[in-house]
């Protein structure tokens, strides 16, 4: 069974070999940037430098999909943000953020331009998708990155703008939620229309980090159920942090696999959610797979397959000075277990 | 009319409302150091109450900003009283290299100056040498450095690299905090403390200049 029979036997509830491996979100590392002579910042712009580091998750790693992109800026930047390059220590490149000041204000209303997808650097994107088609379409799977409504409309507004106004003026962010959805959603089909097997959805200021869980319930499910229904492919939620609060509803979003962090509790996905969801995580990225060796990674990846996760993966954006062999470590786990 | 209508009105974030009190008990000769005390109790429960999940960021950056525009007016009377009270420490605040998260440097520094210290705050992407430079400038106590990335903590341990090299390590107390940071983290990098929420970051910061 190849990587993809292996995915999508899964996600269509039927038995795999054994239990999948893959991220939700980037995997990307230094280490695998130097082995596969594919780099930052060129890797976040460049479609064919983008393809051939995103391939290294299943030749190097071993993981059964690979994803791009590597960031959550590209909807964001088509819409009129600033994007700030990634900076980190060294010289070495990071990922690249969205920076102040935003393009709206809460009275405005945000245009959705006719030409989105050929703007900022969304044509590289689908270049690189349709070159990971072509090395690997058959084989394995390929995961199309979108950033979920509440964060794009973040950056539209500037995230403390938008998490004011969902307490004091909570009618007026309903036009930026459409726009972002739109985007997502558009920018999804893309995706999909370039060989995207899987859309991964991140949405991070949708956390109970950041807004309410009332507004969760109130207003980005619709957006995000709405813009789910659009996708024809298997989707993943992916939302950091503790989502105890939210994942009941999260569940309702029409997305097929959850993809959560250990700091939240999978067998309370489970109960919340029913055994329909696929429930997706494993470890630490922050603490575990940055900071600790190979064999506490395998612990914890093994207490959360205890809990109930069916596809490991790391719980959200890995580090890109992770250790290979930490990431290694994941798919030996993966591959011990063949029931689950 | 008092002042625990006046909390109540920083507590539901009504701003208008929190200016007008605390203008009328001003004027009515009301203690601005008990004001303030009151306050900070208020702002310390919201603090807690948000680190527990009980309510959320929004109304801690709202009540927060109603406190900030109330504290505003207040400070005027304290200096005119002539007894500023101490300052309990003095923070260069600021978010790592390459990282542009600042709402939870924000929420400390709102806590930091709630209770009593003296805070500069430098801003997001801030370079490493920086942080030492206004740390120099201030005469700080301590110098406390947020990240929210991976990607960017090791800036974190490019200041207590670079104090070392200038002679200065034991000059200021470093203190780190951010989501995927922690103890272990502080641990190896070497930081003086590491603040798991803005809420304990008073205490914890008090205690540390204690020592």
């Amino acid at each position: 069974m190849n990587a993809k029979e292996r995915v999508m036997r899964l996600v269509n509830h039927q038995k795999p070999d054994r239990m999948p491996c893959f991220a939700a979100n980037t995997a990307a590392t230094y280490d695998q940037m130097e082995q596969v002579q594919a780099f930052w910042p060129e890797g976040h712009e460049n479609g064919e430098i983008m393809a051939k580091l995103a391939i290294a998750a299943h030749t190097i790693l071993g993981f059964d999909a690979v994803r791009v992109p590597f960031c959550q800026t590209f909807e964001a930047y088509a819409l009129g943000c600033k994007i700030k390059p990634g900076r980190g220590v060294d010289g070495v490149e990071g990922v690249p953020g969205i920076d102040h000041p935003p393009p709206y204000k809460l009275d405005d209303t945000p245009v959705f331009p006719d030409d989105f997808l050929s703007r900022g650097r969304i044509p590289e994107l689908l270049k690189a998708v349709r070159i990971l088609k072509k090395e690997l379409g058959d084989e394995v799977p390929i995961v199309g990155g979108i950033v979920g409504p509440f964060t794009v409309a973040a950056a539209l507004l500037d995230t403390v703008t938008l998490l004011k106004a969902t307490y004091k003026e909570p009618g007026k962010i309903r036009r930026f939620l459409k726009v972002a959805e739109k985007a997502g959603t558009i920018l999804a089909k893309a995706l999909i229309d370039a060989g995207a097997d899987i859309i991964s959805c991140e949405d991070m200021t949708a956390s109970p980090e950041l807004i309410a869980p009332a507004t969760y319930r109130d207003f980005e499910l619709e957006y995000q159920r709405k813009q789910f229904e659009a996708i024809s492919v298997p989707k993943i939620l992916h939302i950091c942090g503790n989502v105890d609060l939210i994942v009941e509803w999260m569940g309702q979003t029409g997305a097929e696999i959850l993809s959560i962090e250990p700091k939240a509790s999978v067998r309370l996905a489970r109960q919340k959610c029913g055994p329909g969801v696929i429930l997706m995580g494993g470890v630490d990225t922050a603490t575990t797979l940055f900071l600790k060796d190979a064999e506490t990674v395998k612990r914890k990846c093994e207490e959360s397959i205890a809990d109930g996760v069916q596809i490991l993966a790391p719980g959200c954006a890995v580090a890109p000075g992770t250790a290979t062999e930490n990431l290694l470590a994941m798919l030996e786990v993966a591959k011990a277990h063949q029931t689950f | 009319m008092s002042l625990e209508e006046l909390c109540q009105a920083v507590e539901s974030y009504d701003t208008s409302m929190a200016e007008a009190l605390t203008r009328k008990l001003l004027d009515e000769g009301f203690n601005p150091h008990e004001m303030i005390s009151a306050l900070t109790e208020t702002m310390n429960k919201l603090g807690d109450m948000f680190s527990r999940l009980e309510i959320f960021l929004p109304q801690l950056v709202l009540s927060g900003e109603a406190l900030t525009t109330v504290v505003d007016i207040i400070r005027p009377k304290i200096m005119e009283s002539g007894e500023p009270g101490p300052s309990r420490g003095k923070v260069v605040l600021g978010v790592a290299k390459g990282d542009l998260h600042e709402i939870g440097k924000n929420i400390v520094k709102l806590m930091l100056e709630t209770n009593g210290f003296e805070v500069k705050d430098v801003g997001y992407d801030v370079d490493s040498i920086t942080f030492i430079k206004e740390a120099e400038a201030m005469e700080a106590d301590i110098i406390g450095v947020s990240s929210l990335m991976t990607t960017t903590m090791p800036g974190q341990k490019e200041i207590i690299e670079l104090l070392k090299d200038k002679g200065l390590r034991d000059r200021y107390k470093v203190v780190i905090g951010g989501a995927p940071t922690g103890q272990e983290w502080a641990d190896i990098i070497g930081a003086d403390l590491y603040c798991k929420d803005a809420t304990s970051a008073p205490r914890l910061m008090a205690e540390l200049l204690q020592q």
